[in-house]
């Protein structure tokens, strides 16, 4: 049956790449992206059922359904989902598709592009920027162009594969999370390093004549950024282990320099 | 000290809804406070001031993410606001990210009404689908991005131009040592988002990786992080190889227990 009924052209995928960048146009708690992610697709299911009313409300009703991935990977579900759509499978089949990649995508998505290029690109392309450099926010541009273009590529990708995108999505997206998790976690460890800044003004008086800076004798000496590397453990600490909310740390930290600028230590 | 004239104070509130709009959807990533600040600056006649503004604002901000529908404080009004206030109170941009947090608060804010809110467009676009009412279907998602989109322009018209002279006051009636805070402030910041990706990231397995990215930016003085980032990729194909090859060979042990709902 497949192959013999395409009504889908490459050009309706291209376009389907960048329609899908409305998946967040409606979103709300209740439904998270689900109107959005309905009304990306709605010209290609027109163009489907065409005069198939019935069959139209019913896709449309099955994608109104919660879904809450990630906007840079939701073009290869949508892809995916259009094929089988294309061939008219069955409605359950392509209802449970749905729910079973989603998930993952949102996992390896935000692994990915939230926690893992993100803090790169920004560290890269901020110490640029901060020494008054336009190439920062350029290259910052340009990275995440190239990204919004591929888009493109992985609807293509999630149309021509159909079902057999599910078994590659399946045995690798635990690998890809972990890979991108480990290069993620070694410029976090880069990043506190560099961005994190805390300095000790204080100084201890040995006699008249000599005192030692805290931090240029010491802490530069022995080990340099603990500070900045314990207090962010200390966020993570918080963060993880008691629950607070990261608007407090915030608050905590105003306060915590605040204070310590009063009495000069910082 | 600046003024920002009505003229800039629309182009900051037309940049706001633009900016405002790729945010909601996430689509370009215009909405990142290195942009944001950069686009301001050029707006405002001070290009430095936006692009050192805009750097310092991103760091403090690369790891409070919208990932997996949570919404963080608000990076767009972070970058603008930042910008704005070292603009007009000549402060330091250290000093006025903590100046522009309370607008970056109240964004965060205003964009969880909506959340909860549009909720109740959803019982409508049940209606359109019932119908196989296409066109109301896609009025419906231009509808929810316009107010988005509304909305980020009156808020940041006020925030830069109506309130403009109180922000003033406010920072000439500091005292040094509370500027001087809250640029300390400003430089710990980013801290809180580094312990926010940690806390999505971080398992037992991976503290290597953290020493090992902690100490080569440590002791290797270089003007950015492309050798931390260079070093992390060659461990993570390492790994990625490595996992693989257990995967061929029918040890799944590295994938048990890995599931999403523990991290990613």
């Amino acid at each position: 049956m497949k192959g013999s009924n395409k009504v889908l052209t490459k050009k309706d995928i291209t376009r389907l790449g960048f329609l899908s960048s409305f998946l967040q146009a409606s979103f709300n708690y209740e439904r998270m992206q689900a109107g959005g992610f309905t009304a990306a697709q709605l010209p290609f299911l027109k163009k489907i059922y065409k005069d198939d009313k019935k069959g139209l409300s019913e896709a449309m009703t099955d994608n109104l359904e919660f879904i809450n991935t990630h906007p840079n990977f939701v073009g290869f579900l949508m892809g995916l989902l259009l094929s089988l759509e294309e061939s008219h499978e069955d409605r359950g089949i392509i209802k449970g598709l749905k729910v079973a990649l989603f998930g993952p995508l949102a996992g390896i998505g935000d692994a990915i592009f939230w926690f893992t290029i993100l803090p790169i690109v920004a560290g890269i392309s901020s110490s640029f920027a901060m020494q008054g450099n336009a190439l920062g926010p350029i290259l910052f541009f340009t990275v995440y162009l190239t990204i919004f273009l591929l888009r493109i590529v992985w609807t293509h990708l999630g149309y021509n594969l159909g079902t057999k995108a599910i078994d590659i999505i399946k045995t690798n997206s635990q690998m890809i999370s972990k890979a991108a998790s480990i290069l993620g976690i070694t410029v976090i460890g880069g990043l506190i390093a560099s961005y994190v800044h805390i300095n000790v003004l204080s100084t201890i008086a040995i006699n008249a004549d000599h005192a030692v800076s805290l931090q240029k004798d010491f802490f530069d000496k022995i080990f340099p950024n603990i500070l900045p590397l314990g207090y962010t453990l200390l966020m993570f600490y918080l963060l993880k282990k008691k629950k607070v909310s990261p608007v407090v740390l915030i608050f905590m930290t105003f306060i915590l320099a605040i204070l310590l600028s009063f009495i000069g230590i910082l | 000290m600046h003024s920002v004239t009505l003229t800039q104070g629309l182009l900051l509130a037309l940049l706001a809804i633009i900016v405002g709009v790729d945010f909601w959807l996430e689509a370009l990533f215009l909405f990142r406070p290195i942009i944001v600040g950069t686009l301001s600056g050029l707006i405002l006649g001070d290009l430095q001031t936006g692009l050192i503004a805009g750097g310092l604002t991103e760091l403090a901000f690369a790891g409070l993410t919208p990932a997996g529908g949570t919404q963080p404080p608000n990076p767009i009004l972070a970058g603008l606001m930042t910008t704005v206030i070292a603009f007009t109170t000549g402060t330091d941009p250290k000093t006025a990210i903590g100046l522009a947090l309370p607008f970056s608060f109240l964004m965060q804010y205003i964009i969880l009404f909506y959340y909860s809110s549009f909720s109740f467009f959803m019982a409508k676009a049940d209606k359109y689908a019932e119908e196989a009412d296409t066109k109301s279907l896609v009025k419906l998602n231009i509808l929810t991005t316009s107010i988005v989109a509304i909305t980020y322009g009156i808020v940041v018209f006020l925030c830069v131009f109506v309130a403009q002279d109180l922000m003033k006051a406010l920072v000439a009636a500091m005292p040094a040592w509370l500027a001087h805070g809250f640029e300390i402030a400003g430089g710990i910041l980013p801290a809180v988002g580094f312990g926010m990706l940690l806390k999505v990231m971080m398992k037992a397995q991976y503290v290597p990786y953290l020493m090992v990215g902690f100490f080569v930016a440590s002791f290797i003085p270089f003007s950015n992080l492309l050798p931390v980032a260079v070093i992390g990729a060659a461990l993570a194909i390492y790994e990625y190889f490595n996992s693989k090859d257990k995967l061929l060979k029918g040890e799944s042990a590295i994938v048990k227990g890995d599931d999403y709902s523990e991290g990613i």
